[in-house]
């Protein structure tokens, strides 16, 4: 209460004094006051102004000392309090804890990934300069038809926005030289790719202008994980010689433990070194694309800059080549930043798992407040006590808020070794959205942030239950009961949280029912290939040694008829790739495309050129596959280089390209009309490039007449993975030099290429799961609590002639009440939010019906269960006991 | 009862602390006395603000070296908003433990004749 003819100087006083904690005030406040006002009076007497302000001085410097060691033992005193209750309720602190570290957890573990790939800027000194840059051909839908040679000496010589321009491309070459030939992943550079990164040798040095001249001597890089794994860290390896593709190759140096973007490799080496990229027709042609292309923008400059700087050099390579760029293509060139780039695909499925996340903490949230009124409850009578003994609301607050804060901290510790031990799961997951996987792990910004969770949590709760003290607990003094009027507080408000629990429950579980659904129907799809008993490998030749297509046909021939003697084989096959590859489910269809025009048929002014995917194979690839044949014939031993060039298209380009007309005997060319290719036959659509991928357009050309076969394709008899040891043999009788590796069955292939979805469900099914749980315990505990508290009630209906089979539906009832409540506003919020998750679903609509008839049942019957223990145990009530007790 | 160890445990007090023991040493005082007392007894070298006092006496308070006292002045001298303070058997040790410590710490001062000119003699 503020007097208003109070001096100022005392009501200054009394503002000033509120900074020392309540007790402390109760006790010595009027005192406090009657001391500074004699203390003031003497000091205007003596010195006037002068001596007023040194006492204003002491007295503020007093206070100031004083607040925090009292604020401090008030702490300490509070802590052990709360620790003598959490002892004294050893189940609802073990419940309590348990519940907010599985929400602070899933929050933590999902923070650390969002932080380390969508929050944190690359591990680059200056990271946010670095971007990549793509040519697209818009109108054919390619999004990045990579660079050729003389496509990154235009770019380097004529932008303006960037000061270094570095060219990027990964092959497998065989290493040999350090025990068995070894299949080494190659990262092929410019010298001054590292410079550009800002990355800097651990041993040795990094590549140098020098190493890229044409003749130069090989030189290689390696990185930190094959040094150390494959090498032992040898101290010494500077200097080392290996050979790779017949050359021999000096060890220059030994990168640091960065992340590598845009691939992880096991060595690099520079541009000139590589017998494809510095091939004479490969270095002066405009058309042979393969390489990425990063860049790093001079200070200052914007990404937005960057991109027009580099479609008006495109612009200008389409008007100086027109054979290159034919018109209306779409032909453009954009630069994003490399950050964004590199977390794109991962961005909509992290949110939608931290989101997730966050729903739990809250569940948790509303658990916890609920347990802990259900313990005020109990408690009434003690805060009434102490509140009678002079604590105050607000010191009554700060003792609810030690303890919740407690209960919190504790719940954060254990979150954060939950999310530790989850980590390792995690990252191999994100790893399959994000190359930045690698750098996911708890720094102190996570724990900053599991901090914060568990602050926040204890203030939402602690609140919730502190705000109920508000009301007068000298009324549950005077009552005899456990506070009939409070109680019937308490229950509203707990009902109110259940209902909440229930409806973000069924929020959750309606997301992660989709994901289910969608992975299902995914799981149920026709690819379009027999993948059962088919064995794949990469059969890693070293094709330096076999020079032209003769040489070639004759060691593919040898190979094919090696593996087909081999017992237990039905058919084998080589191709450039396979159906579900992991490189191709990651580059998608754009990887494998080229633009052709059919003969005969012009392009109108504005059309863009048919476009397609394209895989060279042998003739029994179809067979070994099980794709069917729909028309005309399949490529035959007879398709070799020397003989006509014949091609087998997929019906998504006989749809595409001939809707109404027979594709067989028509010609198509995909180099402007030099070389002329017939369609022989039409075979069914695969769907290679993922589950979810509508085919697109496939050419499939004889692999005799088109590039070096890269996998071997074999169908057995028995378990294929048995059958592995036996065929790589087979290719070493071949070719003792060759590498197999990346041996894989094509269903562990289909199943690998849903990887993706299926981790998303597994986790928000794991999050939904969780809420399942603490919302039905919430609604258990709540039921069975409402009914010991109104065991005299009851007791009174039953020996009114109530038949015990009533009350258990009357608690039935209760319990089903809040349950459909949340089920209903669970379903409302749902209709809304689950729009956000329809790119990640496959051919189920957000609102299926399916799922959320399912759901609601799954969550009803739930707390059908959970409601119908406390509701025989009410229906059990003895009158006499209830009506004699209390 | 380990009393002595009790003492020592406190030590060395703060000056605040020992000048509000002395100045409870004859008899009991309200708290404004005491600061009046302190300030009166060293030349206001020693001048405690109502927040240091108060914090004073409630750390002294509740470690036991102080009580609040029952007994009050005459009606016509009272201020019923005060409280007497009276120091306890056990303040007393420990203001006496104190005073030792500090004298012991005098006499080795003065061995080591640190003041040129024996100023208490």
């Amino acid at each position: 209460m503020q007097n208003p003819k109070l001096p100022h100087s005392q009501k200054l006083f009394r503002a000033l004094v509120r900074v020392l904690p309540f007790d402390f005030r109760t006790n010595y406040e009027g005192e406090m006051e009657g001391v500074f006002r004699e203390q003031h009076r003497e000091a205007e007497e003596r010195g006037g102004f002068l001596e007023a302000l040194r006492l204003w001085k002491e007295t503020i410097v007093g206070i100031f000392a004083t607040a925090p060691q009292e604020h401090w033992q008030i702490l300490v005193g509070d802590c052990g309090y709360a620790f003598r209750m959490m002892r004294k309720n050893l189940w609802f602190t073990a419940v309590a804890i348990l519940t907010l570290a599985l929400g602070i957890g899933a929050n933590t573990a999902i923070f650390s990934v969002v932080h380390a790939v969508l929050l944190r800027p690359l591990p680059y000194p200056q990271g946010h300069q670095l971007v990549f840059l793509r040519q697209q051909a818009k109108k054919l839908g390619i999004e990045d038809m990579q660079f050729s040679v003389q496509e990154i000496l235009d770019y380097r010589a004529q932008n303006r926005t960037l000061s270094g321009l570095v060219e990027y491309h990964d092959m497998s070459f065989t290493l040999f030289g350090h025990g068995d030939p070894e299949r080494v992943r190659t990262g092929v550079v410019s010298a001054n790719y590292f410079d550009l990164f800002g990355v800097k040798a651990l041993l040795g040095r990094t590549l140098l202008p020098d190493d890229d001249r044409p003749g130069a001597p090989p030189v290689l890089l390696l990185s930190y994980e094959y040094w150390k794994n494959n090498f032992g860290s040898d101290p010494a390896i500077v200097g080392k010689t290996f050979e790779l593709n017949d050359k021999v190759h000096t060890v220059v140096g030994v990168l640091p433990p960065v992340p590598q973007y845009p691939n992880e490799n096991d060595v690099y080496m520079p541009t000139s070194a590589c017998p494809f990229r510095s091939n004479k027709t490969h270095v002066e042609s405009r058309d042979m694309r393969m390489m990425e292309v990063f860049g790093r923008l001079k200070p200052g400059l914007t990404i937005e800059q960057a991109s027009a700087d580099f479609s008006a050099i495109a612009a200008g390579l389409k008007s100086a080549y027109p054979k290159s760029y034919p018109d209306d293509i779409g032909f453009t060139s954009v630069a994003s930043p490399l950050q964004e780039e590199l977390t794109h695909t991962a961005r909509p499925t992290l949110l939608l798992l931290l989101a997730a996340a966050a729903f739990v903490l809250l569940i948790a949230c509303a658990n916890v407040a609920n347990l802990t009124l259900a313990r005020m409850a109990r408690r009434e009578r003690e805060l009434a006590v102490r509140s009678a003994l002079g604590a105050g609301r607000s010191r009554l607050l700060r003792q609810l808020l030690t303890e919740s804060l407690l209960l919190a901290c504790a719940g954060g510790l254990l979150g954060l070794l939950l999310a530790y031990s989850s980590l390792t799961l995690i990252t191999d997951f994100v790893g399959r959205l994000t190359p930045r996987a690698r750098e996911i792990h708890i720094d102190s910004q996570v724990l900053l942030f599991t901090l914060i969770a568990a602050v926040g949590t204890s203030i939402v709760f602690g609140t919730l239950s502190a705000l109920l003290s508000r009301t007068n607990l000298s009324s549950s003094l005077k009552d005899g009961s456990s506070g009939a009027g409070l109680g019937r507080r308490h229950n509203r408000m707990r009902s109110t949280l259940i209902v909440c629990q229930i409806a973000f429950s069924f929020m959750l579980l309606i997301g992660a029912g989709l994901m289910v659904r969608s992975l299902i129907k995914l799981q149920q799809v026709d690819a379009g290939i027999v993948p059962q008993r088919v064995l794949a490998m990469r059969t890693n030749f070293n094709w330096a040694k076999y020079t032209g297509p003769e040489t070639t046909e004759v060691v593919v021939q040898k190979l094919l008829e090696r593996v087909k003697s081999e017992p237990g084989v039905l058919s084998a096959a080589v191709s450039s790739r396979y159906p579900f590859e992991p490189e191709i489910i990651t580059g998608g269809p754009e990887s494998v495309s080229f633009s052709f025009q059919i003969e005969g048929r012009a392009l109108e002014a504005g059309q863009a050129p048919p476009v397609s995917t394209f895989a060279s194979v042998s003739p029994d690839y179809f067979t070994t596959l099980g794709i069917p044949l729909k028309a005309g014939r399949l490529l035959a031993d007879t398709d070799k280089s020397k003989a006509p060039d014949v091609v087998v298209i997929n019906e998504s380009a006989r749809r595409k390209y001939w809707p109404n007309e027979d594709p067989i005997g028509k010609r198509v060319s995909g180099d402007g009309g030099e070389h002329w290719v017939s369609v022989v036959g039409v075979v069914g659509d695969v769907r290679e490039f993922g589950l979810d991928r509508t085919p697109p357009p496939e050419f499939y050309g004889a692999q005799a007449q088109n590039a070096q076969p890269a996998t071997l394709i074999v169908r057995t008899a028995a378990e294929p993975r048995s059958m592995a040891r036996a065929i790589t043999q087979a290719v070493h009788d071949v070719d003792s030099q060759t590498a197999v590796t990346h041996v894989l069955t094509l269903e562990q292939a289909r199943y690998e290429s849903m990887a993706s979805p299926r981790v998303t469900a597994s986790l928000l099914g794991t999050f939904a799961g969780l809420a399942l749980v603490i919302a039905t315990a919430g609604i258990g505990g709540i039921m069975a609590l409402m009914v010991s508290q109104r065991v005299r009630e009851i007791g009174i209906r039953i020996a009114l002639g109530a038949r015990p089979a009533s009350i258990l539906r009357m608690v039935l009832r209760q319990g089903m009440l809040l349950a459909g409540l949340g089920v209903a506003m669970g379903a409302a919020g749902a209709f809304v939010l689950t729009g956000l998750v329809k790119s990640l679903l496959f051919e189920v609509p957000p609102t299926d019906i399916l799922t959320f008839s399912a759901v609601g049942a799954m969550l009803l019957s739930a707390a059908a269960l959970a409601s119908y223990l406390p509701a025989r145990r009410a229906s059990a009530i003895d009158p006499t006991e209830a009506l004699r007790a209390d | 009862m380990p009393k002595k160890r009790e003492a020592e445990s406190f030590l060395p007090l703060t000056p605040a602390m020992f000048h509000i023991l002395l100045a409870l040493a004859d008899g009991e005082k309200h708290g404004y006395a005491i600061l009046k007392e302190v300030a009166r007894r060293t030349d206001d070298k020693v001048r405690l603000s109502a927040g240091t006092l108060y914090g004073n006496l409630s750390r002294l308070e509740s470690s036991g070296l102080i009580a609040e006292s029952n007994r009050r002045p005459e009606i016509v001298l009272d201020d019923e908003r005060r409280r007497y303070y009276l120091l306890t058997e056990f303040g007393r040790e420990v203001a006496v433990a104190e005073a030792e410590r500090m004298q012991e710490a005098l006499g080795q001062a003065r061995a080591k004749h640190l003041f040129r000119k024996e100023k208490l003699a």
